[in-house]
């Protein structure tokens, strides 16, 4: 295999992983909950901003994590209890309100941090001498990273208690209660679950990508791209948006120019909205 | 009539009140509130959200800015600039109409995609530079011609946001707004009474388009710059907060929202410092406990004080009592319709609904559909007015094969629908929701357009409000009706349409024995005068036996039997069912 085409490949892998992790948060809440969190992208944000905090102290990188966890995790909870519980099954309630709470984030980083690019130091730098190529360690360790997430993510789901009542909750949140399960708390750790994944998210690309008040907007629309392409309700769904939308924008834009790429994606979404309407594996 | 010429009036005086730097910023705001408007009309009427109204604005800024400078602001400029404003309208209707056309509903995949093309528009304004100027914009753009001081351009631009009003208001008195409102609370029953919902949602979407428009062509010549961040993100965030914030379902509101959140923000977003922060927690209070914004506020205030409802009913767009006028008889054949279920088997998912149903309905007057709760009666109508699919078999309308087509091109035909539990437009006045029956297969794309459709009647209009005199109630809202006088509403709706083929799921469901004994009359009185096929859905034996002279009776999603009441009763196949299976 040449090198030039091993890397190419590894760069696919790269951008189609940590893309997926980036949904992921999403896709639990969208998928799971039927609230589409326009904010998800800001909490993206604040994950990144954690990273660039820890490291403009000079603390250690990964203590960006635990850090990422507790502000995001505290965010999603005072949320869900203040705006989205009140709006369960009122879904263009919570587009709005979700909307208005992206807007409230971003304005917040925006009065606290500036308009400004910050720049995460590589927490790895240096390259490794992987099958006869030279490629970043940090992104060598994201895509196993990400691997990682995705798998537990997966794995957990299907087998574990908690995951069976998550998925008595979505199949049907009265009898689910009726059974005893505790469905509000529990959608109450969804939407938290999702917020912790989107920050960790945040804190994985931070070093890889400027970070400032709007970067949030690029992402939210990837990932909701990405739930349209790869449909709702499965890490395989996940995983196949996030390789058709990744996968598109990159060879596009190398082709011909980013703009193009972002317009190849968005005409993309739309024919999967009128002919797939639930995604890529839906039977109808 | 009164609020309209003082409000004209306080804006033709406003120059010789205030200074320049006023002028100038109210000059700039009336245009960011002709956009508002627009959103307005998707957002508090059609109910959905367009979250990137800016690249109608920016693109029409775009196009008139080009044109301003080609032609060197001659007068020949002026030509171009409707044009300008249309061509953005048009491109608003053309997104909506492919987008609406996939998916329908109008939650969040079409304000998603809004988004998108307005970052997607920024992106090629940005990168464009050949025609757009780059990053740095349009530059250098000639005013227009005559137009030379501040206030000749606050009033061109006071005259744009008068005419953008007097074209949302008269869209929002005239059927097709009404139409927007009750496919806000309803869209399923909108495309029930025969109207492509998709296509009233798209032109809601062009006008909106059309009036961010008119506000971005004079923009190019007030501003003389027009650049990228016209047509983003930031704008038209702005423009959603001014809109909520003022109230979305007013007309008058999101210019209020623009001129006073618009004229705070430039005011204080320098000495306060998180202004924004503050705007956008303000914004998701107002969503979340205030919904229809200051305007509602104010109405509602104003209401208490004078005690009289005028200024509410002006600022809340409520309807009014003429003179009636009789509406055109419908254009459809008389007489009972030749209606034909072949061989159709139907289901969701696994679960099979219909199993290889064949029955026919020849014959003009009353039959009666029974059988065990799960037989498939009310996925037979489902199926007849087109939201179930057929996956085998044929429906045949008057020799015409109807399965397959949308929902309300089988309306259209002549099938009207009364569901098992009420379905009217509950923020609709009774009025409005009876003139929806009456424009429903009577009034073209272009009546739509005409207000004094609101003030149509028809024959049997008159005679059901003589039997129900709270249908004459014309602005009462149909969600004060009791459970009784929402069934008979939307009984009379469905009467009004007229159809060939009239399907009734449980008329008399939740009524007393008195009500019950009203709604039969009802339907013993129309069948003749319609002459059309009436199906009714029935539990209860008596009033089968009151009303039909055919019964059908299904089970497990087939035909069981077919016949009178007493042949039905006989017949052991249909005892053997009822008492294996039922009450």
């Amino acid at each position: 295999m040449s090198p030039i085409f091993l890397i190419q490949a590894i760069n696919v892998l790269y951008g189609v992983t940590t893309l997926a992790v980036l949904v992921l948060g999403l896709a639990v809440i969208f998928g799971l909950l039927g609230v589409l969190n326009i904010a998800h992208g800001e909490f993206v944000m604040v994950g990144a901003y954690c990273a660039w905090a820890v490291t403009a102290d000079g603390l250690p990188f990964l203590l960006a994590v635990p850090l990422a966890l507790v502000v995001c995790g505290l965010l999603g909870l005072v949320v869900e209890r203040v705006l989205i519980r009140p709006l369960y099954h009122r879904p263009f309630d919570t587009l709005v309100a979700t909307w208005g709470l992206s807007l409230l984030l971003r304005k917040t980083a925006e009065a606290i941090f500036g308009l400004g690019f910050r720049s995460v130091r590589l927490p790895l730098a240096g390259t490794w001498h992987f099958l006869g190529v030279d490629y970043p360690s940090y992104r060598l360790v994201l895509i196993a990273v990400s691997i990682l997430v995705l798998a537990a993510l997966f794995l957990w789901y299907g087998s574990s208690r908690t995951g069976m009542r998550i998925r008595a909750m979505v199949g049907n949140a009265d009898l689910a209660q009726a059974q005893g399960i505790a469905v509000k708390r529990l959608a109450a750790g969804t939407f938290i679950a999702g917020t912790i994944l989107a920050g960790l998210g945040g804190v994985m690309v931070a070093p890889l990508v400027p970070v400032q008040p709007f970067m949030g907007l690029d992402y939210v629309l990837r990932a909701f791209f990405v739930l349209v392409v790869g449909g709702l309700g499965s890490v395989l769904g996940v995983l196949a948006g996030a390789g058709a939308i990744g996968g598109l924008d990159s060879v596009v834009s190398a082709l011909i120019d980013g703009t193009y790429g972002y317009f190849t994606v968005l005409v993309v979404a739309i024919l999967f909205l009128w002919l797939r309407p639930r995604g890529i594996f839906a039977h109808n | 009539m009164r609020t309209t010429s003082l409000g004209i009036l306080a804006i033709l005086l406003l120059p010789l009140v205030v200074g320049d730097y006023w002028i100038y910023q109210f000059g700039l705001y009336f245009l960011y509130a002709a956009a508002a408007v627009g959103i307005g009309a998707c957002w508090g009427r059609a109910g959905f959200l367009p979250l990137g109204q800016a690249m109608f604005f920016g693109i029409a800024a775009y196009l008139s800015g080009l044109a301003l400078i080609a032609c060197d602001g001659s007068a020949t400029a002026l030509i171009f600039l409707p044009l300008a404003a249309a061509a953005s309208g048009l491109l608003a209707y053309l997104i909506a109409a492919l987008v609406f056309r996939g998916i329908g509903e109008s939650g969040a995949y079409f304000s998603m995609i809004t988004l998108a093309l307005s970052l997607l528009t920024f992106q090629i304004a940005n990168n464009w530079s050949t025609v757009t100027g780059g990053f740095n914009g349009l530059k250098g753009i000639p005013g227009l011609p005559g137009i030379e001081s501040y206030t000749a351009s606050y009033y061109v631009a006071a005259v744009a946001l008068i005419l953008v009003l007097g074209l949302c208001g008269w869209l929002y008195d005239a059927p097709i707004g009404i139409l927007w409102r009750a496919l806000a609370e309803n869209e399923r029953r909108v495309a029930l009474f025969g109207f492509d919902t998709n296509r009233l949602k798209a032109i809601a979407f062009g006008v909106s388009g059309l009036v961010a428009g008119i506000g971005g062509v004079l923009y190019a010549p007030q501003q003389g710059l027009v650049s990228p961040q016209l047509t983003g993100f930031i704008l038209s965030a702005n423009l959603v907060i001014w809109v909520a914030v003022g109230g979305r379902g007013t007309l008058l509101g999101p210019v209020l929202g623009t001129l006073i959140v618009g004229a705070l923000t430039t005011q204080l977003r320098d000495t306060i410092p998180f202004w924004e922060v503050l705007m956008a927690a303000f914004f998701i209070f107002v969503v979340l406990a205030m919904p229809d914004g200051l305007a509602g506020a104010i109405a509602r205030a104003a209401t208490r004080l004078t005690a009289s409802s005028h200024l509410a009913r002006k600022l809340m767009g409520g309807g009014a009592a003429r003179p009636k006028i009789m509406a055109p008889a419908r254009t459809l054949e008389a007489g009972g319709a030749q209606l034909e279920i072949r061989d159709v088997s139907a289901g969701i998912g696994e679960v099979a609904i219909l199993d290889r149903l064949s029955f026919a309905i020849r014959q003009s007057g009353i039959s009666c559909i029974i059988g065990p709760n799960g037989a498939g009666k009310t996925s037979t109508f489902n199926l007849l007015t087109g939201e179930l699919a057929a996956r085998r078999g044929q429906v045949v309308l008057d020799g015409v094969m109807v399965s397959g087509m949308a929902p309300h091109r089988i309306v259209r035909r002549g099938v009207g629908r009364k569901f098992q539990i009420p379905s009217v437009f509950p923020d609709l006045a009774i009025a409005d929701n009876l003139g929806i029956a009456l424009w429903s297969g009577r009034a073209s794309w272009l009546d739509l357009l005409r207000p004094r459709l609101r003030r149509w009647t028809s024959p049997m209009l008159e005679e059901l409000c003589e039997r129900y005199p709270f249908l004459a109630e014309a602005d009462r809202r149909a969600a004060e009706l009791s459970h009784g006088e929402r069934q008979i509403l939307e009984l009379a709706m469905a009467l009004l349409t007229e159809p060939r083929v009239l399907l009734l799921d449980e008329p008399c469901a939740g009524l007393s024995p008195e009500e019950t004994q009203g709604v039969i009359d009802v339907i013993r009185w129309a069948a003749p005068r319609l002459g059309s096929a009436i199906v009714v859905i029935e539990h209860d034996m008596s009033l089968v036996k009151a009303l039909a002279a055919t019964v059908y009776v299904l089970h497990n999603g087939t035909l069981l039997a077919e016949g009178s009441v007493a042949e039905i009763q006989a017949d052991p196949a249909v005892r053997a069912v009822y008492v294996g299976s039922e009450k």
